[in-house]
């Protein structure tokens, strides 16, 4: 449809060809300019090392591919232009009145505020992980661990004796096993994760915290270890990245829920990880 | 439908542009998003990205049945007796597993070849259930444990079939259509088969446009209709995560009625797409108890706000209060079941 054929169709009272064009060009661009926002985002995601800040890296290959297909339909729609189909509304049904014009001008209000809002949250903003008020939202240590595949790989590393080996999601997956001080006695942790401040006690104690992710982000649940550190938060922010090392002892805080807790020797301030999550 | 290079290159423009805005974004860091804010669109945008190739991969094996495959070529083969002739349309879904989306203009374009009333609803309402991907999409999320997937299949079949059984008793079923279907399609040419001109198109004799455009056309209309309903249901979902205090959700997770009832309204506002609705479930899992989830996978495969629009540009407003009546109480009563007795 060209510019000059919408002017041929233009009059005062709205017609049934200026009608079918707004609704051509609500429904046209619409899902073409979202599926564009993703595909992009994808793609670039992807080409750039961060797809797994939102997804399990299984699909990653599928989810790939599948956008590059998306992107050469996206690319073709702009090729092939198609009419609109004015013609096609049904007898009977007015096109001019107030309510028919004030529900094309809401779908196209709606549908550039939906296009404008996923250009910018989708394109525009940096790429990121999820913090600590999604964490704090989900009760941490609540779910989210396959508890026997992780408790035998927890205990093949334990076997080998090279505890610094031994990552938050397996200390977890350890923990939930047993709780038994003895147990821990002789070992040293050396873990890393963000800090998560513990809800029972959060003056002494926080979690060193990862997220656990099954298929993509929205079903992470947050895993962690707790820390024994009176007045930490003068030295870290919620959030930070740390590394601690550290042997496990029985949870000096009598509000904490956990009753073992890292006693810190180190907590080195490190960069997050270019994968944040576990799996 | 005309061919037109500028808009080719637009296409290559825009999409040269985005890459570079989203290669700058590192640039906005500085914005300063609060934290919730910024995990709600985390959160949006991970389901979003996990849904898109499933979506794209729906309408894709969508166009390949509606311009690809010979008119008729489904239908031809199906038995004649009723009960048996419904009973292989709910599976219909195995071997054109496209989401419930591109099933409307799919199972319109059955009734103009010859379906039943009955039999376009029973295939509507199995279909997304009924279909690999989302069997596939559902064993990957909760395997066979807690009885969810069985429940799921069992109760799509159930469900579809007692329903399209049910409205073959109707004296006119013709009646159950809106009065304009047969003239005009509210979503004009999605049908990409030759009997579009039966449905009131209008492509003027020996204009008719090549597969390969009637292909993107369709591509073009089904994203148009899918896509805005996958970032909304993505948003509403990431606010519910980020907003709704855990607690509030596990009061009503840990009761077996209640479980399933707000599982059934979360479905109903969601409209997540049945080919990935397992997935966004997935985080409820251990919230919920089994049976909300599984009335949650059945009931939302079949029905929604997304999905009542689209029915309604070919059944009555009547038809569809009748319908969703019927599926919500049989999907309680399944979610029902697996609380209490699984």
């Amino acid at each position: 449809m060209s510019p000059r054929a919408v002017s041929r169709g233009t009059t005062p009272r709205k017609t049934p060809r200026t009608d079918g064009l707004s609704r051509y060009l609500a429904e046209r661009w619409r899902g073409i300019g979202l599926s564009l926002v993703v595909v992009v985002a994808t793609l670039w995601l992807g080409a750039t090392g961060q797809l797994g800040l939102y997804i399990h890296p299984r699909y990653f290959i599928f989810t790939t591919v599948m956008a590059g297909l998306g992107l050469v339909f996206v690319v073709a729609s702009f090729a092939f232009r198609t009419r609109p189909a004015d013609e096609s509304r049904p007898a009977g049904r007015p096109t001019g009145d107030r309510t028919t014009a004030g529900r094309r001008a809401l779908a196209l209000g709606g549908s550039a505020a939906l296009l404008t809002f996923a250009a910018v949250a989708v394109l525009g903003l940096p790429p990121a992980t999820l913090t600590s008020a999604t964490a704090i939202q989900r009760e941490v240590n609540s779910g989210g661990l396959d508890s026997e595949a992780a408790a035998e790989e927890a205990a093949d590393l334990v076997g080998t004796g090279d505890y610094d080996r031994l990552s938050v999601k397996e200390w977890v997956s350890l923990l939930a096993q047993s709780e038994d001080p003895a147990l821990y006695a002789d070992k040293t942790a050396s873990i890393t994760g963000f800090v998560l401040p513990d809800a029972a006690d959060p003056d002494n104690v926080f979690y060193v915290a990862r997220f656990v992710v099954t298929c993509c982000a929205v079903d992470a649940q947050p895993i962690g270890v707790a820390v024994y550190q009176p007045g930490w938060q003068a030295s870290y922010d919620t959030d930070d990245w740390v590394q601690v090392s550290g042997t496990f002892m029985s949870n000096p805080s009598s509000r904490s829920a956990d009753s073992l807790a890292v006693l810190p020797t180190t907590i080195e301030p490190v960069d997050q990880p270019s994968d944040p999550y576990v799996y | 439908m005309r061919r037109a290079p500028t808009g080719l290159i637009l296409g290559v423009a825009l999409v040269a542009a985005a890459f570079a805005i989203r290669a700058a974004s590192p640039a906005f860091a500085g914005w300063g998003v609060p934290d919730r804010a910024q995990d709600t669109i985390t959160l949006a945008l991970s389901v979003i990205i996990e849904s898109a190739p499933f979506v794209f991969l729906g309408i894709l094996l969508s166009t390949v049945v509606q311009v690809w495959l010979p008119h008729g070529f489904i239908t031809r083969f199906l038995p004649r007796q009723p009960l048996l002739r419904r009973a292989c349309i709910s599976l219909l879904g195995m071997f054109f597993p496209v989401c419930e989306c591109g099933n409307v203009p799919l199972a319109r374009g059955f009734m103009v070849g010859g379906f039943t009333v009955p039999e376009s609803i029973t295939f509507l309402l199995a279909a997304p259930i009924l279909n690999p991907i989302t069997i596939i999409t559902t064993h990957q999320a909760f395997g066979w444990g807690d009885g969810i997937l069985l429940t799921r299949i069992v109760a799509g079949f159930v469900i579809a079939n007692v329903i399209g059984w049910l409205f073959s008793r109707h004296p006119n079923p013709d009646s159950l259509l809106t009065r304009t279907f047969s003239a005009s399609c509210a979503v004009p040419g999605v049908s990409g088969h030759d009997n579009d001109q039966h449905e009131g198109h209008s492509h003027p004799p020996g204009a008719r446009p090549g597969r390969i455009e009637r292909s993107v056309d369709l591509f073009t209309r089904e994203t148009a209709v899918i896509m805005p309903a996958l970032f909304l249901g993505s948003l509403i979902a990431a606010l519910t995560q980020v907003f709704v205090p855990r607690s509030v959700l596990l009061a009503l997770g840990s009761n077996p009625v209640w479980s399933v009832l707000a599982m059934m309204a979360l479905a109903f506002i969601v409209a997540v797409c049945s080919n990935v609705d397992a997935f966004f479930v997935l985080s409820f899992g251990s919230t919920f108890m089994p049976g909300g989830i599984a009335s949650f996978l059945t009931f939302g495969a079949m029905i929604d706000v997304k999905m009542l629009a689209l029915m309604r540009t070919t059944f009555t407003t009547r038809t569809l209060v009748q319908i969703t009546a019927l599926v919500a109480l049989m999907s309680a009563a399944a979610g029902l079941l697996v609380n209490y007795v699984a």
